[in-house]
């Protein structure tokens, strides 16, 4: 297609006017391949190629990839990854203070953890014996014993750590990633979620929102089964012949049409479109395809046993995303499992048995084919529990210390970070908040947290709003 | 003034995002910029495009319309020229002598923060060394409140005198051409009749003209021709429908409560919904449609003690207006402290609608601390809330449902309870005659197990166990305590079986100490539990094959929970408790009420299906489920015991049915005639059932009832616990008028039941000649020419304060809201000045003058090409397809989630195929084809849409089941409807689809498709139709037909 050149002038003009920036850029990814193709990117500014839909970052990125494997419902970081022999000492005696409970009505005594921890790796990082797998590849991670949110309801807690407001309606930091990188393979989305077979997690769709960012950068979910994407298959009844005959017949129309609006971009933009789409037909099933991968490979993720097959399958299959350009890959669970209000114990070795295993495999996989470098993959839930029963085996929510690790990307290795008081109840040491948490990922990924903005409200919106939050890079996590 | 950077763009991007200019150029000029890329500053900078810019970003907060430090205020050129108490802070030309420059010079500002970029800090100095080119040349000595041009009173304009009359219809053409002929442009030619009517259609309506609208048009030579069609659509019902939709996204309408993931429903909303729309088909005035949303209780006298008429129900109706915002109140769970801020933040949720629909300003911002762009304090916030707290008091919180009322006049409810009284006698005739007939003929069944509870408490035990049959582990945690009143703990007392639970989570349980095999052997053969429920509770809860309870061993399940609800089903957890737990749906139909007897029958369909049917008063009920062997183990039968699921029961009975072969004759024949005769009583009860009078209608409306004025603090930093000082009601003072507007001056005498502070605040924001009604009716009009024109005269619709964008054609807008309010605000003349102006009847083609002068159509030298909103779009394809429910009003047609996790409305519903704004508005649920195309899941309001062009929407048009049922209805219908040749065939298509015959070529390329696309389906019956199909398929992606010229 040539007519790309009719308003490559009136880009320059536009770059020419705002200063080369991010956000041109981004109106170039929004002009599919036409666009892209006419979008002249300054040589040596961008990463991956130069015919990709790939914005500028503000700074040299360590990585230009996510995973995040999110755990749903507060992972309780004292029978995980944050050992508390005190609690072991305590455990039955009333919790000495005050004490944020969520359920007021069923504050039990300190209850110790069950699970033994030993220290692994090289870094000698201590984690739980429910975790042999994540046990294995601690060098590979900076674990953060310190995270602390500001709510104990789940939603709440959900809409701060992926967009970093309390209310519904921000975007999440998935879709500012996407906004500021862009896509690097246009036939698939920038950002995809891969969602449990299982159903929706707590607060649903709305934990890839792009809120008030264009919902261009939203979330896709690819769901499993044969449609991942909602109307990607062609009907049934359609022969390929009779579906080009239907394409080359709309070309004709719209081609005749255009011709009134040579100029009009839009009308440029959705004529190609109708070819990405049928791209997208090709590469969506071959991303999730995985009938090329090996027995070595399928039995890493545990794709052989029945406990660990689906996540297993997700894991891998967020590996091939990330491989073929995917900017942000996210997991969720169907509900919100970790939440062990009762039965904590029991119900942590169940969790732990379907995660463990495929989110270590995640990481050695991107590791031995060298995508760990610059692919980040996180770990963690909404908020941690408290050091106390809820009942009599129960843990309640806990905004005060929560656990999460972070692997590749430009994070540091084998590296554990902050540190909670003697029962686990508050971070103490090198506090962690989800904002500095927010600041430092986009910075791995070449953005700033302060420059990465969209309007809103009138005035320039954030991902951290620096104004109200004062969000700052945690330098100590970065290799 | 001098147009916005939109200027320097060509309409290619005005349809992208109009909201990423504002990221690039007003918002934060430092957004994306580096360092390291070159200087590339304009040749002559200029105030308004490039200096207001960064001194918004980087110096207003302290030096703004909020915040004067150095009594310096940075947001508009006026401040800029008058400067601070330290003098002018800017010299046209030296830079050297101006305090700006010097402070930005040597970082001594922004204070605290990081210093202006090389870049920032060469453009503001060209800009003073060039001159300062932008600043007005006089300012006032006024304070800067009422410089802000939003905030003033109306302005008068004078209709411009322009050089090239040909063009001019009305004074809209004259604002406009007046801003194109500087450029040496003029308002483009009259676009051709089939354009028009089709623009017009789409634009007054939302839908396109149907043939015979376009053929009387066409064949109408008269000069009024064009004027007698806006004034037939602005006549159709479906102009409210059209318009209406535009309001209630400005209203944050939705029909869920949103806030948290339970969404839960807003049954009663679509009669706001409905009142919009009625109320726009009306014309009702605007002023007084906002004051009957704003205090329509208020306004009508509402009191729980008088009787209600037509018109009062209206206004309460209207009030719902307020009820818009996210409000998850109930569904709230957690500390006092979480479950209050969740009160807190409907009202929160309330004043941002209020703050974006009504005045344009960004009061949200002012809830933490004063508003740092707008001249709008913290106390003004709050102010605004204690106008709506007396509704929504904290205090006295009632839940969304609670809020709900009975609206009908004294006449219909008389004629209800009739009516309802001969419906009850007949039902209970039916039911009488039936239970006699069943106790003369009952069922033959065998007893397994059976307690009465007349036995001594002590001996509670010897039946039921807190550990399951089997188990070693008891059910949950803390264990149930068999003969205590200590909860968790069950007992006997008169006779009954008492289940008090300790209100606390975990999943606690008891069981009976037999085991029952809950998988009958032989087909039709069934095992069946009841018990009578003496005492309710919201959830009654009841196990059955009750295993391993604590789930420990994998292979062994069981645990099959059902939670029966007061209003209706019972809800099944099968595996329970645990996190691999699953939810197979509901049973029954009946609420758990006192007084009857419930259980559950598990039958053996065959083929290893056992249908779990509800029992109430030992007959089953519809909506079944069915389980395998695999989910029913041998166990207990069990009572849970947790979360609000205190109950009391008695008679507890598990039963088998008794196999055919050992039946004695006599019982065999009983048997037969009881299964007819049941099938019989039911049929005659579910038909009774149906002619039961609907109950008197519900309504959602906004009360205030108490004339006391709650106290209301400010909260600082918006934390409700922290209170700050005590604010009275009133509307935010940069709208007040000295003079005559002051909010409550006259309360009237015969409002008795409320405070009448929201009547005071209506009154107040629509009296004309008020800076408040002025700010009301340009954020009105400007909202209106967007959706006219795709782009309001102010870009940013909700947001006509300092940090807004500027006006286009600030002149026009001060023009429309006078005449709005001269109008006696009636929408329909604004729009019909809009419509019948020239620049509406324009051509979208633009000339190359046209797209040289004004490139991105700021200035509208074109109709702007427009795409179909999601709404639309749907109807649209509905309408093509011939298969449009035209019908108007009442409850919404629910949506669903449909496997691939797409959200569809089922084709089978009778309100599939409606416009989409009676779908279901769901916030967490928006339709997939009207989210893809644009439409907004609300979560407070939307008062602009942003447009996309996406991959998936080409799936969604090609691959869709939706796309694909719309095309094969129009390959039908014009197959049906016209006889004959191709030719005429085509015509209509293309008539029906795009509004327009066929060009030459267009035919041609369609004529050789079909041709092509029969052979590709040869051999079968219906191989014309399948061609005809994928043709209406493509006219329906086509661009022409996506796409309002």
């Amino acid at each position: 297609m040539n007519h790309s050149n009719s308003f490559a002038p009136c880009r320059r003009a536009f770059l020419g006017r705002s200063g080369l920036s991010l956000g041109s850029l981004a109106l170039a990814h929004l002009m599919s391949e036409t666009g892209a193709k006419g979008a002249g990117l300054p040589e040596g500014n961008s990463f991956g190629g130069p015919d990709n839909l790939i914005n500028l970052p503000h700074h040299k990125p360590t990585a230009d990839a996510v995973i995040c494997l999110f755990q749903h419902g507060g992972p309780s970081q004292m029978d995980l990854f944050d050992p508390k022999p005190d609690l072991t000492k305590l455990d039955g005696k009333p919790y000495q203070g005050d004490l944020e409970v969520h359920f007021s009505g069923q504050k039990g005594n300190v209850l110790a953890s069950p699970f033994r921890f030993s220290k692994r790796g090289q870094s000698g990082i201590e984690l739980s014996e429910l975790l042999p797998h994540t046990s294995r590849i601690v060098d590979e991670m900076t674990l953060v014993r310190s995270v602390v949110t500001e709510s104990v309801d789940h939603e709440s807690a959900l809409r701060l750590i992926h967009s970093g407001k309390f209310q519904a309606g921000d975007p999440t930091w998935g879709s500012w990633v996407t906004y500021g990188l862009g896509s690097a393979n246009r036939n698939l989305p920038a950002y995809v979620v891969l969602s449990d077979p299982g159903g929706l997690p707590v607060d649903g769709t709305r934990n890839w929102t792009s809120g008030w960012l264009p919902a261009l950068y939203q979330g896709t979910a690819f769901r499993p089964g044969a449609n991942p994407v909602a109307n990607l298959a062609t009907p049934a009844d359609l022969t390929p012949a009779a579906r080009k005959n239907q394409l080359r017949l709309l070309e004709h129309f719209n081609k005749e049409h255009l011709s009134r609006y040579p100029q009009n971009a839009e009308l440029h933009s959705r004529i190609s479109n109708f070819e990405t789409a049928a791209r997208m037909q090709t590469a969506v099933p071959e991303a999730l395809d995985l009938s090329s991968e090996d027995q070595a490979t399928r039995k890493l993720y545990g794709l052989d046993q029945p406990e660990t097959a689906e996540y297993g399958t997700r894991c891998l299959v967020a590996r091939r995303l990330v491989e073929r350009g995917v900017r942000f890959v996210q997991l969720f669970m169907a509900g919100q499992p970790w939440d062990t209000h009762s039965n904590n114990a029991a119900s942590l070795k169940g969790l732990c048995k379907r995660t463990d295993q495929p989110s270590a495999a995640l990481v050695h996989d991107l590791k031995q084919r060298g995508l760990l470098d610059r692919t980040l993959v996180m770990w963690g839930g909404e908020f941690g529990r408290l050091p106390i029963s809820q009942g009599k085996d129960g843990r309640d929510h806990n905004r005060h210390a929560n656990s999460l690790w972070i692997a590749g990307g430009g994070f540091r290795k084998g590296y554990c970070h902050g540190m909670t008081d003697e029962l686990g109840y508050k971070a103490v040491k090198d506090v962690v908040n989800v904002h500095d948490l927010h600041a430092t990922l986009l910075h791995t990924l070449g953005l700033d947290h302060k420059r990465l903005t969209y309007p809103h409200d009138g005035r320039p919106g954030s991902l951290t709003d620096i104004a109200v939050t004062k969000a700052e890079i945690i330098k100590d996590l970065l290799a | 003034m001098k147009p916005l950077s939109f200027s320097l763009l060509r309409p290619m991007w005005q349809t992208v995002l109009i909201g990423l200019f504002l990221a690039l150029f007003s918002a934060s000029e430092s957004a994306f910029s580096t360092e390291s890329q070159p200087l590339d500053l304009p040749n002559t900078p200029d105030f308004q495009t490039d200096v207001a810019p960064l001194l918004k970003n980087r110096c207003v907060r302290c030096h703004g319309p909020a915040k004067q430090d150095a009594k310096l205020n940075l947001a508009l050129g006026a401040g800029v020229v008058r400067g601070g108490k330290n003098g002018k802070a800017v010299i046209p030309g030296k830079s050297d002598a101006s305090l700006l420059w010097q402070h930005v010079a040597d970082n001594s500002m922004p204070k605290g923060e990081d210093p202006l970029s090389n870049r920032e800090k060469n453009l503001l100095r060209k800009w003073i060394e060039g001159g300062a080119q932008g600043l007005p040349v006089r300012v006032s000595a006024k304070s800067e409140g009422d410089e802000h041009w939003a905030f003033q009173k109306l302005q008068p304009t004078i209709i411009p005198t322009v050089k090239n009359r040909s063009r001019i219809h009305n004074p809209v053409d004259g604002f406009l051409q007046n801003h194109l002929e500087r450029k040496g442009l003029a308002i483009g030619p009259e676009a051709s009749k089939p354009v028009l009517i089709r623009r017009v259609a789409f634009d007054v309506t939302g839908l396109p003209p149907s043939i015979a609208e376009t053929q009387a048009y066409l064949s109408d030579h008269s000069p009024q021709a064009y004027e007698n069609m806006v004034e037939r659509y602005l006549a159709s019902p479906h102009y409210g429908e059209r318009w209406g939709k535009f309001w209630l996204d400005t209203a944050g309408y939705a029909d869920s409560n949103g806030y948290f993931n339970a969404d839960t429903d807003r049954p009663l909303a679509w009669r706001y919904r409905d009142y919009v729309i009625d109320s726009l088909n009306r014309d009702l005035p605007f002023d007084q449609f906002i004051r009957e949303q704003l205090a329509g209780d208020e306004i009508s006298r509402y009191s729980p003690k008088l009787p209600l008429n037509p018109d009062s129900i209206r206004m309460l109706t209207a009030t719902h207006f307020l009820r818009n915002s996210p409000d998850g109140t109930d569904s709230s769970d957690g500390n006092e402290d979480e479950v209050r801020a969740d009160k807190y933040a409907v009202l929160e949720g309330t004043a941002q609608i209020l703050g974006s629909s009504l005045l344009g300003i960004t009061l949200q911002c002012a809830r933490c601390h004063n508003h740092k762009f707008e001249p709008v304090s913290q106390a003004d916030y709050y102010r605004l809330q204690a106008i709506l707290y007396p509704a929504f008091n904290v205090d006295k919180w009632s839940k969304p449902s609670q809020r709900d009322i009975v609206a009908a006049t004294p006449a219909e409810l008389e004629a209800h309870k009739k009516a309802l009284l001969v419906h009850e006698g007949e039902m209970k005739k039916i039911r009488d005659r039936q239970k006699e007939w069943l106790s003369r003929n009952p069922e033959p069944v065998r007893i397994l197990f059976q307690d009465d509870f007349n036995e001594p408490n002590a001996t509670v035990a010897s039946h039921w166990s807190s550990t399951a049959p089997g188990d070693d582990a008891p059910l949950g945690m803390p264990v149930v305590q068999l003969d205590s009143k200590q909860a968790p703990a069950v007992n006997i007392t008169n006779g009954t079986l008492q289940i008090v639970e300790s209100g606390a989570l975990g999943d606690r349980a008891i069981s009976t100490r037999q085991s029952f095999d809950w998988t009958p052997a032989k087909k039709d053969s069934w095992i069946q539990v009841r018990f009578d429920l003496i005492k309710g509770a919201p959830y009654v809860g009841y196990l059955i094959a009750l295993g391993d309870y604590n789930d420990i061993k994998n292979k062994h399940k069981g645990n099959i929970l059902f939670d029966g609800a007061e209003s209706g089903q019972a809800k099944i957890y099968l595996d329970y408790p645990g996190p691999d737990g699953t939810q197979p749906g509901a049973i029954g139909e009946s609420g758990y009420k006192p007084g009857k007897n419930y259980g559950v029958r598990i039958t053996n369909i065959g083929d290893g299906n056992f249908q779990v049917a509800q029992l109430v008063n030992g007959l089953p009920e519809n909506n079944t489920v069915n389980l395998k062997k695999k989910d029913l183990p041998p166990g207990g039968f069990g009572f849970a015991l947790c979360c609000g699921r205190s109950y009391v029961v008695d008679n507890v009975r598990v039963e088998s049915s008794v196999d055919p072969t050992e039946l004695t004759k006599a019982q065999m024949e009983t048997s037969g005639l009881r299964k007819s005769k049941s099938g019989e009583f039911t049929k005659q009860i579910n038909a009774l059932q149906k002619r039961k009078p609907a109950d008197p209608p519900m309504l959602a409306p906004v009360l205030d009832l108490s004339p006391k004025i709650p106290t209301v603090h400010i909260l600082e930093r918006g934390v409700h616990k922290n209170r700050g000082d005590k604010v009275d009601p009133a509307p935010p003072a940069v709208l007040m008028d000295s003079v005559n507007n002051k909010a409550w001056e006259n309360k009237p005498d015969d409002l008795v039941l409320s405070t009448g502070n929201r009547l005071g605040f209506a009154r107040w924001i629509t009296r004309p000649d008020t800076r408040a009604s002025a700010l009301l009716a340009r954020v009105t009009v400007n909202r209106w020419w967007q959706n006219h024109f795709g782009r309001g005269i102010v870009a940013t619709p909700d947001n006509l304060g300092y940090s807004g964008s500027p006006p286009s054609h600030p002149e026009l807008l001060e023009y429309l809201a006078t005449e709005l309010i001269r109008s006696g605000w009636s929408q329909k003349a604004i729009h019909r000045m809009v419509l019948c102006s020239n620049a509406f009847r324009q051509t979208s083609n633009p000339t190359t003058d046209a797209l040289n002068g004004d490139e991105d159509n700021t200035l509208l030298s074109r109709f702007p090409l427009k795409r179909l909103d999601a709404e639309a779009l749907r109807d649209a394809m509905l309408f093509t397809s011939g298969e449009l429910n035209m019908a108007q009003g009442g409850p919404y047609t629910p949506t669903t989630r449909g496997g691939d996790g797409e959200v569809i409305v089922p084709e089978t519903h009778p309100g599939a195929k409606r416009r989409s704004l009676y779908l279901q508005q769901r916030r967490t649920q928006t339709t997939g084809i009207l989210e893809l195309f644009d439409a907004p899941s609300i979560v407070y309001n939307c008062t602009i849409r942003m447009p996309t062009t996406v991959p998936l929407q080409s799936l969604i048009m090609l691959n869709s089941p939706f796309a694909r049922m719309r095309s094969e209805a129009f390959a039908k219908r014009v197959l049906k409807e016209v006889p004959g040749e191709n030719h005429a065939k085509l015509t209509q298509a293309f008539q029906l689809a795009w509004g327009r015959p066929p060009t030459e070529a267009e035919e041609s390329a369609a004529n050789i498709f079909l041709i092509t696309q029969e052979s590709e389906y040869k051999g079968m019956p219906n191989s014309v139709e399948c061609a005809w199909i994928d043709l209406a398929n493509m006219l329906l992606a086509a661009n022409a037909f996506l796409y309002v010229e």
